[in-house]
Parts: C-alpha cells; sequence; structure tokens
C-alpha cells in the first residue's frame, strides 16, 4: 500500500514540476530580449538600433494609414510593385548632356473582384532643356475576363499606352458593374415574382415579366461601355417580347416606340425610377 | 447574510474555519483515510498519473530541442531582435514602394499634419507630364491649403460644387481638368517644336491651350501657307477640339481640290491629336515627293 502511495505522489510531484517547465516562456533568449526591450524603452536609450525599431513601427501604422487613404480613394488596391532601372548606354556619338535610362515597372493588385498585373517600362531622356518620361510599353493582364468590354478596353489601354487612363476607367467601370448588380438585385428580391435575371445579377439582362400574362416580357439590356476617350457610359435598351396577337391588337404601336420611349423615360427619371416604373406598369394590380 | 452583519465575528469565524480546514488537510496526509481505496482504484489513478507524466516529459522534451535549435546560431536573443527588425523594414520598403506606385494611378499624395496633400499626375499617350498638388486640410469646412494648380483651371468652381460634399468626386474632376490642359498643351509645345517649317509665324495660344490659331501648309517644298486654323476647345475636359475652322487663303480660290483638302484637314483636326495631324501630312508630303521621282 505504501509503495503504491509513493508512487502516486512521486508521480504528483514529478507532473506538477513538468507543467512549470511547459509554462515557462518559450525560450530564456526570448525572454532577455523582451526584458531588455522594455528596459529600453523605459530608459529612453538612445541606441540607434533600438529607437529605429520601435520609430519603424509606429511608421508602419503611419504607412498603413496612406495606403488605406489612397486605396480607398482611387478605387485601387496595389498589392505589390518594384522596379528596375537600366542605363542605356548609346553606341551613337556619345553625347554626355544626354542621358538615357530605362525602367521597368511590376505591379499588381485589384479593383474590387477585377484583378490586374501589369508591366511596363518607362524610358527617361535627359538632355540639356529637360527631362522627359515615355511609357514606350504596357501589357496588362487581367482577371475575370468574363467582362467582354474590358477586353477591348485594354487593348486600347495597351496600345496607347495610356496607364492613367487605364486606371480611372477601370475604377469606374467597376463602380457601375456593382452599382448594376446592386440594382439588379433590389429589383428582383422587391419584385421577385415579375422580375428574373437569367444570367445571373453580375450580368447585363434583366427580364420582367407580367405575372398574369407571362407571354409578355420586357428585356433591360443593360451594357456599361468604355469610350474612346475613356469615359465609362453606361447604356440601357428595352427589348419587348409579347405574343402574336398582342401585336396585332396594338393600334397604338406602343410596343414598337416602346425602345424610343424608354430612351427618353431614362433621361427623365434616371436610371432606378424608369425601371421600377417599368416593372410597376407589368405588375398592375398586384399587391406588393 | 447572517455574516455579512456579523463582521467582526464574520472575520473571526472565517479564520477558525479556514484553521479547521487546514487542520483536516494535514491530518488527511498523516492518516490513511478511514476508508481504504480499493486496490483497482489506485492502480487506475497510477495508470493515469504515468500517462500524464509521459506526455508532459515528451512535450517538455520538445520544447528544450526547440530550444536548442535556436541557441544554436551565435547570439539567440539578437537574431531574434534583427529578423524582427528585418522583416519590419523589409515591410516598410514595400509599402513606400507601393506609395510611389500610386502616381501611376493619377492620383497619389501623403497625409501631413493638418490632413493630406494629394498628388495630380497627367500623362498625354503615353508621355508622362507634369504633375500638382493640393494641400487639404481636414477640417469642417474641408478646405484648400495650398496648391500647384494654375490659375486658368477653374479650381473653385469644382471645388464648389465637390469639394464638400465628395472629396473623390472632387479630385477626380481636378484630375480630368489637369489632364486634358496638360494633353492640350503637350500637343501645342510638339506642334510648335517638330513642325515650325510647316507654320507661318508661331503658334497662337491662350494660357489654358484650348484657343489656338495658326497659318500653315502641307507641302514642304511650297513657299506659301494657304491654310489659316482655328481650333476652339470648348468641352475643358478634352484634348480634340470642339470647333474647327480651316479657311483657304491662297490665290487658286477656283481649284475644287483645294475645298476637298480644306475639308479633309477639318476633319482630321476634329479626329487627332495637333501633332499628328502634322505628322500624317509630313507622310503624305515624302510620299508625294517620292511620286514626283518615280
Amino acid at each position: 500500500m505504501d509503495a503504491r502511495r509513493a508512487e502516486v505522489r512521486a508521480l504528483e510531484a514529478e507532473i506538477a514540476a513538468l507543467r512549470r517547465a511547459c509554462e515557462e516562456p518559450r525560450a530564456p533568449g526570448e525572454d532577455t530580449s523582451r526584458a531588455r526591450k522594455s528596459l529600453q524603452e523605459v530608459h529612453q536609450s538612445d541606441s540607434g538600433e533600438w529607437a529605429a525599431s520601435k520609430d519603424l513601427r509606429g511608421h508602419l501604422g503611419h504607412l498603413e494609414s496612406e495606403l488605406l487613404f489612397l486605396s480607398t480613394l482611387t478605387g485601387i488596391n496595389i498589392i505589390n510593385y518594384s522596379m528596375k532601372t537600366e542605363v542605356l548606354t548609346s553606341t551613337e556619338n556619345t553625347e554626355k548632356s544626354i542621358k538615357k535610362v530605362l525602367q521597368r515597372h511590376r505591379l499588381s493588385g485589384n479593383c474590387h473582384m477585377i484583378t490586374f498585373q501589369l508591366e511596363f517600362q518607362i524610358l527617361e531622356i535627359q538632355n540639356k532643356e529637360s527631362l522627359s518620361s515615355v511609357i514606350t510599353d504596357l501589357n496588362i493582364i487581367m482577371e475575370p475576363t468574363e467582362y467582354s468590354e474590358l477586353s477591348e478596353f485594354v487593348s486600347r489601354a495597351e496600345d496607347r499606352r495610356d496607364l492613367l487612363m487605364f486606371f480611372r476607367s477601370l475604377h469606374f467601370f467597376v463602380e457601375w458593374c456593382e452599382y448594376r448588380k446592386c440594382t439588379f438585385e433590389h429589383f428582383k428580391e422587391k419584385y421577385s415574382e415579375a422580375v428574373r435575371l437569367p444570367e445571373g445579377a453580375a450580368s447585363s439582362c434583366m427580364v420582367v415579366q407580367s405575372p398574369r400574362q407571362p407571354g409578355f416580357e420586357l428585356v433591360i439590356i443593360w451594357r456599361i461601355q468604355i469610350d474612346d476617350e475613356g469615359k465609362v457610359l453606361p447604356k440601357l435598351d428595352l427589348l419587348t417580347k409579347v405574343p402574336q396577337q398582342a401585336l396585332e391588337l396594338d393600334k397604338n404601336r406602343v410596343l414598337e416606340t416602346a425602345p424610343l420611349g424608354f430612351r427618353a423615360l431614362l433621361g427623365v427619371l434616371g436610371i432606378e425610377a424608369t425601371l421600377e416604373s417599368l416593372i410597376k406598369s407589368l405588375c398592375v394590380g398586384e399587391n406588393h | 447574510m447572517e455574516w455579512a452583519n456579523d463582521k467582526s465575528k464574520g472575520g473571526v469565524l472565517a479564520h477558525l474555519e479556514r484553521l479547521e480546514t487546514q487542520m483536516s488537510r494535514s491530518c488527511k496526509n498523516l492518516e490513511d483515510p478511514p476508508r481504504e481505496t480499493a486496490e483497482s482504484d489506485l492502480g487506475t489513478k497510477i495508470r493515469k498519473l504515468r500517462c500524464l507524466r509521459d506526455k508532459l516529459r515528451a512535450e517538455v522534451k520538445q520544447r528544450q530541442a526547440r530550444i536548442k535549435a535556436s541557441t544554436a546560431n551565435a547570439e539567440p536573443d539578437q537574431t531574434l531582435e534583427i529578423s524582427e527588425q528585418e522583416a519590419v523594414g523589409g515591410k516598410e520598403e514595400n509599402m513606400k514602394a507601393i506609395l510611389q506606385a500610386y502616381r501611376f494611378t493619377g492620383l497619389s499624395g501623403k497625409r501631413t499634419s493638418r490632413g493630406v496633400c494629394v498628388c495630380i499626375s497627367t500623362a498625354f499617350e503615353g508621355n508622362l507630364l507634369d504633375s500638382y498638388f493640393v494641400d487639404l486640410v481636414i477640417q469642417k469646412p474641408l478646405r484648400i491649403h495650398h496648391h500647384s494648380v494654375p490659375v486658368f483651371i477653374p479650381l473653385e468652381e469644382i471645388s464648389a460644387k465637390y469639394l464638400q460634399t465628395n472629396i473623390q468626386h472632387f479630385l477626380f474632376c481636378l484630375c480630368e481638368y489637369l489632364n486634358a490642359y496638360a494633353g492640350r498643351k503637350y500637343q501645342a509645345d510638339q506642334l510648335q517644336r517638330d513642325f515650325a517649317a510647316f507654320l507661318a509665324g508661331p503658334l497662337q495660344r491662350n494660357s489654358l491651350c484650348n484657343l489656338l490659331s495658326f497659318t500653315y501648309k502641307v507641302e514642304p517644298q511650297s513657299r506659301s501657307f494657304p491654310f489659316c486654323a482655328r481650333l476652339l476647345y470648348k468641352d475643358l475636359t478634352t484634348t480634340l477640339p470642339t470647333d474647327v475652322t480651316i479657311t483657304y487663303q491662297g490665290t487658286d480660290a477656283s481649284s475644287t481640290s483645294w475645298e476637298e483638302q480644306r475639308a479633309s484637314h477639318e476633319n482630321l483636326f476634329f479626329t487627332k491629336p495637333l501633332h499628328q495631324v502634322f505628322t500624317s501630312f509630313a507622310r503624305n508630303g515624302e510620299r508625294l515627293d517620292m511620286s514626283l521621282v518615280s
């Protein structure tokens, strides 16, 4: 009995000691360094390294807030950037007053759901009078590639080497896409019986059907286009689908002129109000 | 509750209670408890304790191994410090670089003690041009502390419309105006610089570079300058003119080819940047020369 009890006590003691060993801070080294740091801070040592290290952490927070401000302002979130420079030595009669530098830039990031990777080259020519900087090459890779309006825009930007316009237009394009998606989702939720989104909320198409007369359909096509100057504009069109019978009864040719009327209405009421009034007109008599 | 009222007694009572518990504990340690634990119970307990002890032993061994690994380097605490500093420093370098890269989006900037100083970069067809800054004071109302925007850009108008309600819109709008101005200026400068031979006298322009007037020729060999051009850019956010007037002031007024040329020139000036129009004139002139030779 005693032997067993003694064993129990011995085991308990060993376990207690082992537990204490596990609870100790990770490494004695780390512990002393932490202590030293706090000591430094307390005594406000002038040691350059330590001061820099402390400043660095505060500085990082400052930089982070600047980055957040810029990404919110521009709508563009740059995640990675690197640059290499190469001084070009001309083989022609080397005019000492002309200096040429070729910069190779790599930039990647995202604008909401669209990610991009850019590689571009800038040639800097410094002569007596002035310094000129020209983008000599621009390559853009974007994902996702479903936005067909974007691929044409990207080629144009690459051809023109218009980097600024690329970013500005991308931001507005994405904003319009988000707005379109929100608007479609809103109407789908509000008029769930009448509104259909056959290609999803992120697409350019919304179908409005009269619940009582399923043969009547209004298809709203909302495209977002980027023009030659880089301006982003919504372009909405109305397509009507009605049974043959209705067409024959349409003496006032309302259906024929509907697309034009739609455009006019857009100009007067704006997008949301126009869509709402259109849906309501088909759902006359329904209670929502 | 009863004890709460009885403070002094509570204190003494509590003390007595504690002594009692201590006593009973020490008694338990010295004596065998009245009821003997069965052999099997003790056996299980020992097994459980052994198991726990082995587990803890293994854990401590692992820790010791880790400590040994980290102490393998010359000075463990210093390496920890340096690597942390390096990591932080590397991150700082990356962030600083990204902040610089924002100029390629057209808008960059940094925080100031008052608010923020935004830098607007301009470019035209791949040519990086001047940048301008706007120093904003974050206060109610938001105001511009100082800026480098030229006086002929309608800054007051734009800020009156948007500054208080939407900073982003204000900056984008300003960006548009400045980029358009920089583009027009670039075109005029290029024309003046590279195609002076085609112009009779200097190009006449206003500070905004939205009203240009010049007399020109298309044939390099020709001695007369038969065409007179007046370009107006009513929309200050564009780099192409809204009004183009080309007049033919040559002596050969009867020929229809002059009228055709005049009309085609008008079209060219509407659709192509100024200096590119003249590039095509120069190229056509070359082609014309070649045809004369062959």
